[in-house]
């Protein structure tokens, strides 16, 4: 049994890397990054709410070719800073649940938001009734920018962010379900997986510092390294391959490392002293 | 895993002496409320609904170590569960990683103890789902390998076992894809299906960047109440008849090593000791079979339904005499049992040992239940074993209530001999003749 544990110790180290290490972060050393952190959501909002304008401009003028050319470049700001817009529970369902969070599904008329034009717009193919949710998702869009504006980060939840963001990947991107209508996944994929690479970069500084995370920070830039040398084959001038030809390989070759990804960043808050 | 051939039994009264000192008063405590807890429990109704079940039987282990792997001679425990993975590792350095942490993980999820604390800023090391201490509950995790793990990928084609393919479609199955095959194939077996899903969200959040869970089935075995002095009865499944009345004696080693056991000179050299594996997630059509007429059910199986009798027999263990009944009037020339085993000199090459669990998934679209067996045989030559076998099958007429869906045919690793040792060590060794 002394054995065993002594073994399972060794594997621990392992796997967890400097997971048994505290790093001496004070709290006040989180504020910059934290500050940089909302310049960046600030910036990805602005752009947020002048794509989400072009986007349900072009819905409301009968524009069916421009309103599918813009939609998933317009979401993936929203993608991007998903851990604070989620924030706002009441907004989030309103602008990016899915059909099946509702009980009648598509015909549900709670069912609103990006989704829900997206099922117009891409199986109803036409903009047809789809103006009053263009509206609809326009003021909740601002009423989104308005309400971040006021608020004040919570350092968990932007550090935490990291991992969500992975574990969004890998519970819905994987498996093609977010944007089932238009196969546009991949570029929610990108989207999250720049969410998180942007938290983890203004806090790499911050575990850098304590030589013994050298282990944990090597084996996250190495797997983000992965996905993004994955998705980079799938790039088209504006935008994404649709999901459908995603290869089964790579498909699995993905999973490794948003998986891992998801598990490493996990401890992001823990090592940064956060609870 | 079966250290000494003589004892294939590996929950020994030795290994329950050397648990009860390792976990002390608490397993001595356990043990000494045996024989009152039936009898208190029936009619105990002052405990909560919701107060956990209490067994004594919580730190009974099964050893790791061994020529054999466990999970396969050894007793069959209450539940099982069976998960197919493809191998995310793309080199023979990462492949070994993933063997020798497997080794590590199984090794301390059967043997049981204490999961390292870590600060608790920190997600915990341990599911928790079984409390601050692992027991190990019986538990084996029993490693087997599909024919793609010998594909261009890590260069091990020519050490693959020779009859190693992917699973092929009989004429009665019906296989999805996504409840088919796999690089890799975990067998846990334990008293508590809660033990086994606590080994498997280990080894997933040990081993995130190597293996992708492909697809899992679970399955349980319906306790029978001891009866002192009674002879073993079988289980029974989903279609109410005993299942395994003619299985060969688990226990009898020499019995193993010419049915379940490969020998050196017949694959390649790192085979020996291992076993071919055959899965198979088998619906049975459970309302259509309770409409059937109980003769005819009867006649289907070849066996009595309440005894399990064979006809002319008494009990389970009697043997049916074939010879005696060449045209079929006692037992149907098609009957299940009498194709699966004819009882011939010359049949006796094609004996496998079977491991099944019962298994129960949620309803069809059609509102009908999903449930049905969860086939697991161990033979040591997959053509003349389970091939030939279904072979005799096809066309049964119990396929008009049963439909293959899924499965694999996989190859158990040899066991790991001691802590220096790790599975497949002997398949990825460089110098290994083939």
């Amino acid at each position: 049994m002394k054995r065993s544990i002594f073994m399972l110790a060794t594997a621990l180290s392992l796997t967890l890397g400097a997971a048994g290490a505290q790093a001496a972060v004070s709290p006040l050393d989180l504020v910059a990054p934290i500050a940089q952190y909302k310049v960046y959501v600030t910036k990805e909002l602005d752009a947020f709410v002048a794509a989400t304008k072009d986007f349900t401009d072009a819905v409301k003028a009968g524009d069916l070719a421009k309103a599918k050319a813009l939609y998933a470049a317009s979401r993936a700001h929203y993608e991007r800073i998903e851990p604070i817009a989620e924030l706002f529970s009441d907004l989030d369902g309103a602008i990016d649940s899915r059909a099946d969070d509702h009980a009648k599904k598509e015909k549900d008329p709670t069912f609103t938001g990006y989704h829900r034009i997206e099922y117009g717009l891409f199986v109803t193919n036409s903009t047809d009734g789809l103006a009053p949710f263009a509206d609809k998702l326009m003021t909740d869009v601002n009423d989104l920018q308005a309400r971040v504006k006021g608020l004040t980060f919570p350092p968990e939840k932007v550090v935490g962010g990291a991992a969500a963001l992975l574990e969004e990947v890998a519970a819905t991107k994987i498996s093609g379900e977010e944007d089932r209508y238009s196969h546009t996944d991949l570029m929610d994929f990108q989207a999250n997986i720049d969410g998180a690479q942007e938290v983890y970069t203004l806090f790499k500084p911050l575990l850098a510092k304590d030589a013994k995370n050298e282990a944990f920070l090597k084996k996250v830039d190495a797997n983000f390294a992965s996905v993004d040398a994955i998705l980079v084959k799938y790039k088209t001038a504006d935008g994404f391959e649709s999901y459908d030809k995603l290869s089964k390989k790579d498909r699995k070759a993905l999973a490794g490392p948003v998986n891992t990804l998801a598990e490493d960043l996990s401890k992001m808050r823990g090592l940064l002293g956060l609870k | 895993m079966t250290s000494h051939p003589s004892s294939p039994h590996s929950t020994s009264s030795l290994d329950r002496r050397s648990l009860l000192k390792g976990f002390g008063a608490l397993g001595g405590a356990a043990a000494g409320m045996l024989g009152t807890a039936a009898v208190a429990r029936a009619d105990d109704i002052s405990s909560p609904v919701t107060t956990a079940q209490e067994s004594s039987r919580t730190a009974e282990r099964v050893d790791f170590y061994g020529v054999h792997q466990s999970g396969i001679v050894t007793p069959r425990p209450a539940t099982g569960m069976v998960v197919a993975f493809d191998v995310l590792a793309t080199t023979r350095p990462e492949l070994e990683r993933l063997f020798r942490t497997l080794t590590e993980r199984i090794a301390f999820l059967m043997q049981g103890g204490t999961p390292p604390r870590l600060d608790p800023k920190l997600p915990p090391a341990d599911s928790g789902i079984l409390g601050p201490v692992v027991v190990p509950d019986n538990l084996t995790v029993t490693v087997s390998v599909g024919a793609s793990l010998f594909d261009e990928r890590f260069g091990l084609a020519p050490k693959k076992p020779r009859h190693l393919t992917a699973m092929e479609q009989f004429p009665n199955d019906a296989l999805d894809p996504d409840l088919c095959h796999g690089d890799l194939l975990l067998q846990f077996s334990s008293n508590t299906a809660d033990t086994n899903i606590h080994a498997l969200r280990d080894i997933v959040k040990n081993l995130p960047d190597l293996l992708l869970v492909r697809w899992k089935q679970e399955g349980s075995v319906p306790l029978i109440p001891a009866r002192p002095g009674a002879k073993a009865e079988s289980a029974r499944n989903f279609l109410g008849f005993r299942d395994g009345s003619a299985n060969p004696d688990s226990a009898d080693t020499a019995l193993m090593e010419r049915i379940v056991w490969v020998k050196a000179g017949d694959e390649p050299h790192w085979a020996a000791n291992g076993s071919y594996q055959v899965v198979r997630i088998i619906r049975n059509f459970v309302e259509r079979w309770d409409r059937t007429p109980l003769l005819e059910q009867e006649e289907i199986f070849g066996r009595k339904k309440a005894s399990g009798a064979p006809f002319g027999g008494h009990t389970e263990q009697d043997v049916p005499n074939y010879a005696a009944d060449p045209k079929g009037r006692q037992t149907r020339l098609d009957a299940h049992i009498r194709l699966a085993n004819p009882r011939t000199s010359a049949t006796q090459a094609n004996l496998i040992l079977r491991r099944p669990f019962n298994y129960s998934n949620g309803i069809s679209k059609s509102g009908q239940l999903e449930m049905g067996l969860l086939f697991i045989a161990y033979q040591a030559d997959l053509e003349k074993g389970f091939i030939t076998v279904q072979k005799r099958l096809n066309g049964e007429p119990l396929e008009e209530y049963i439909k293959p869906i899924g499965g694999g045919y996989f190859f158990a690793l040899p066991g790991v001999s001691g802590p220096s040792d790790f599975l497949a060590s002997a398949l990825l060794a460089p110098g290994e003749p083939t």
